[in-house]
């Protein structure tokens, strides 16, 4: 089964909140961490577990700084997460296709 | 939310889906259309004072007899205003994207914007000396667009690609026919009672598009957490 497009699938980057987090990073070059969090609904304590996932796998750049006073922590993605990103969404595709493929071929037998 | 890795047997097509309404939604986040469509707005309908009381040229060519009105202060006017519009504009997105913790595409479009700008006028200052042959022709369109009007419609044509942005993409169109369109009445004269009616009509589509953006991306802009 290593033809399989599951196979093909990184579980670094196969877990929705990273993927939505590598999405919004992709759409949005710089994003801040109150943005993600507010949008993924998640507690800061979790985000910052999976940016931290994320981080370690050279997928993200995390860059804290000041905004006038007040402290940002803003998450930029890296070539190889643009690459992770593009490679999760097309075996994404490939599934749902093989998956469309088999049930189309389960219909036609019955 | 779970901190573990997708079960095998999680949905792909919930998870394309969910990841495509995410994108949809930080391109939401991203848009600013209203301002720059008001910005140029507000520097067409300033250039009607500025044609008006500015001295004119009225230049022909005696075969084939074409004539071409032109104004010094347009030449001056239209380049620094929109240099100037396109580092408002910037620094507005600029600002509006650190409020809202989300980056967006604006530079592409600045540059773009400033770079058509300062080709395009250097055009039409050629265009004085050369006036085009057949100027209800596809050569008099060419001289159409090569205005300062054409080059807001050309940036506009580069923010609706950074904006992914088709509704942008459709005013813009409607505002390119809008400065394709000759609005002339009678022989070509320096200052003609009619000189303000082009720019008129196409600071109100821009206008009227800035307002509609505005009020459809008003429930968008909330503040700052």
């Amino acid at each position: 089964m290593t033809g399989h497009p599951a196979n093909g699938l990184d579980d670094t980057v196969h877990q929705r909140v990273r993927l939505g987090i590598l999405t919004i990073a992709h759409e949005a070059r710089r994003v801040e961490f109150s943005y993600l969090r507010n949008n993924l609904d998640l507690t800061a304590g979790n985000l910052s577990q999976h940016l931290g996932v994320l981080e370690s796998a050279g997928l993200i750049t995390i860059e804290k700084g000041y905004a006038g006073k007040r402290a940002r922590t803003w998450v930029t993605l890296t070539k190889a997460g643009q690459a992770a990103l593009a490679e999760e969404i097309a075996q994404l595709k490939l599934l749902i296709s093989q998956i469309e493929r088999t049930d189309t071929a389960l219909h036609g037998q019955t | 939310m779970t901190t573990e890795a997708a079960h095998p047997g999680d949905d792909p097509d919930r998870l394309l889906s969910d990841t495509r309404e995410l994108a949809q939604r930080v391109r939401k986040d991203q848009r600013a259309t209203w301002f720059p469509l008001l910005v140029f707005a507000v520097l067409t309908f300033a250039s009607i004072p500025v044609r008006r009381y500015s001295g004119h040229h009225l230049d022909c060519v005696a075969v084939p007899r074409i004539c071409s009105v032109y104004s010094d202060a347009e030449f001056v006017y239209w380049p620094i205003a929109l240099v100037l519009a396109y580092v408002a504009i910037a620094a507005f997105y600029i600002r509006r994207s650190r409020a809202r913790g989300v980056g967006t595409r604006v530079r592409p479009y600045a540059i773009a914007g400033i770079i058509i700008a300062v080709a395009l006028t250097g055009v039409a200052l050629w265009e004085v000396r050369n006036p085009p042959v057949h100027p209800m022709g596809l050569d008099g369109l060419a001289y159409q667009l090569a205005r300062p009007e054409g080059a807001i419609g050309f940036a506009l044509l580069v923010l609706a690609w950074a904006e992914r942005n088709r509704a942008l993409l459709l005013l813009t169109l409607v505002y390119l026919v809008a400065v394709l369109m000759p609005i002339t009445f009678g022989p070509v004269q320096p200052n003609p009672p009619w000189y303000f009616y082009p720019a008129i009509f196409q600071g109100s589509v821009l206008l009227l598009g800035g307002i509609g953006f505005a009020l459809a991306q008003r429930p968008l802009r909330s503040p700052a957490p």
